[in-house]
């Protein structure tokens, strides 16, 4: 217990030392400032596209590279000659990173329907969204940390990933001013599943059952995949 | 007491045998050197040791213990230095050393160590911030935080240069004067030369000797040379001039001497065994005034080309790693 303890405490400060978290918690903040002067009350479609961004950033891109970068320089390694399991650090990670989703999607919350008037979420249909919306990202970021050779690739993958995924998840432009294939597709990649649950919780809190079952099926396949592919050096 | 015994060790890597029945012990106490080219199986052999690899067959024990079926309560009493790990860019000295230390049961004081390891300045620093020299010394004290009976040291002084790895071997030898049994890995010959107590050679998954240093030296007998200038012979004061015109008929036929060549004044040597002594002793005998007097030290890279019949260079560009 006391090994996890500090564990935890010093992962903390390392994360907090990692400009992309930062990133993480600045970029969709930032687009939702940019936007947020000229939504109207109440507003449904832009809080959902700023959390499912903050979301996505955590998962696609700041997970991975973490990942891949530890075991690339033999941290993992290091730890296995250890009395501590390697196991515990890739937990403490995805638990930290975790919390550092929760903060970002909080910072979103509060600005969004506190300072610029947008609409308050479900209080109950909004937890559903989120996790799964978590599990099918963090899965995503657990396989490209388990195929990646280093971490620079890993997060080459994430970003090279993440902007086709934001498009077709119609987080650059609505999905009504796509091409209809392209919003057709859209809503069975992990992000539009997850933006349109979203905006449900806002606009009702009524989840439809189809972007629901699209998170969990990437949330299961992927992370199984990732725990096949994983390697410890 | 043996606290490391290996036996009929086989590994395979992709059909090619990369450890072939390798056997030693590691007595306790002592600082017993694994040395052979890139390629050689030296990683592979101490990876077996510390549990990271199964070896395919034959049996590894360490302090008793089974170090795959046995190694959680194993990995308590060793510490290790790995070759090409490294630690979060960001973390510092004292983050690293602290963690470290809470994994083990029984850790030493980390602040001790930093003052031992000569950290104490880097205390604050990042990682990413330290010089080779002290990224080394820093995995060093983490390889011992845990206050182990065994250390396995990989390589520790690649990528360092000359008065870094100076200030590594003496900190090893400090490692070794406090009881711990010290396993070093390394392709170079000056520093199992220096540090170990005894030495298993390597080449290509094989164990071609083992033995102290000078006794892999003295078992091979390779040749080596001397030299040396002769004075003005009229300025000593002495008349043998006779003796000291013929170098050759003086110490051509002295034991051991293989060659003798003279180039004005400068007269070379090769020889075997003790033949320098040999040399030295004559010329004192025969009032033979010299300068500039070198005897090139016997080296355990004679003895390696010796043993394997090859060179070390010509083995690490044969491996291909």
């Amino acid at each position: 217990m006391r090994t996890l303890t500090k564990l935890t405490h010093v992962e903390t400060k390392l994360l907090v030392r990692e400009p992309g978290a930062v990133f993480s918690l600045l970029i969709p903040l930032f687009i939702l400032l940019a936007f947020g002067g000229s939504i109207t009350e109440g507003d449904t479609v832009l809080l959902p596209m700023a959390i499912t961004m903050a979301i996505a950033l955590v998962g696609v891109y700041l997970l991975p590279t973490t990942l891949a970068t530890y075991r690339e320089h033999g941290i993992l390694r290091r730890l296995s000659v250890t009395p501590v399991r390697p196991g515990n650090l890739l937990v403490v990670q995805i638990l930290l990173q975790f919390v550092l989703t929760v903060l970002a999607v909080v910072l979103l919350l509060v600005v969004g329907t506190g300072f610029l008037g947008a609409g308050v979420p479900s209080a109950a249909a909004f937890p559903v969204a989120f996790a799964l919306g978590v599990a099918s990202t963090f899965a995503i970021g657990l396989l490209l940390a388990a195929l990646a050779p280093n971490g620079r690739s890993a997060n080459g993958f994430g970003v090279l990933l993440f902007f086709p995924m934001s498009y077709l998840g119609g987080l650059m432009q609505p999905p009504e001013y796509m091409p209809d294939l392209l919003a057709a597709v859209g809503r069975f990649t992990p992000l539009g599943a997850m933006r349109e649950s979203f905006h449900s919780v806002w606009s009702g809190g009524i989840l439809e059952p189809l972007p629901l079952i699209t998170m969990a099926a990437y949330a299961v396949v992927l992370s199984a995949l990732a725990a096949r592919y994983f390697r410890w050096e | 007491m043996a606290v490391i015994e290996v036996d009929e060790l086989c590994k395979k890597y992709d059909g090619r045998a990369v450890l072939d029945r390798v056997s030693f012990s590691v007595e306790e106490g002592e600082v017993f050197g694994i040395l052979g080219p890139n390629g050689a199986g030296k990683t592979t052999a101490v990876e077996c040791l510390e549990g990271l690899r199964r070896p395919d067959s034959g049996t590894v024990r360490v302090l008793g213990s089974d170090p795959l079926e046995q190694g959680r309560g194993l990995r308590e009493r060793i510490g290790v230095q790995l070759q090409h790990t490294r630690l979060p860019e960001t973390i510092k000295v004292w983050e690293a050393l602290d963690l470290y230390a809470s994994f083990y049961s029984g850790p030493r004081d980390w602040r001790e160590l930093l003052e031992r390891w000569g950290l104490v300045d880097q205390r604050n620093t990042r990682f990413g911030k330290l010089s080779g020299g002290q990224k080394q010394r820093l995995f060093i004290a983490l390889a011992l935080v845990g206050d182990p009976e065994v250390a396995f040291l990989d390589e520790l002084t690649t990528g360092l240069d000359p008065q870094a790895r100076r200030t590594t071997w003496e900190l090893v030898k400090r490692v070794r004067a406090e009881g711990v049994t010290v396993v070093l890995v390394s392709h170079f010959m000056d520093e199992v030369e220096e540090l170990c107590d005894r030495v298993a050679v390597f080449d290509r998954g094989d164990i071609v000797a083992l033995d102290t240093p000078a006794g892999l030296i003295d078992g091979v007998d390779p040749e080596y040379r001397m030299g040396f200038r002769l004075m003005d012979v009229g300025a000593s004061g002495t008349s043998r001039t006779s003796r000291t015109s013929e170098p050759e008929a003086l110490l051509g036929n002295l034991p051991g001497v293989a060659t003798v060549s003279r180039t004005g004044d400068r007269v070379e040597l090769v020889g075997r065994g003790d033949f320098a002594t040999e040399v030295t002793a004559a010329l004192a005998r025969e009032h033979v005034l010299v300068a500039d007097l070198r005897v090139d030290s016997r080296s355990l890279d004679d003895a390696f080309v010796a043993l394997t019949g090859h060179s070390f260079q010509a083995a690490e560009n044969g491996a291909g790693s």
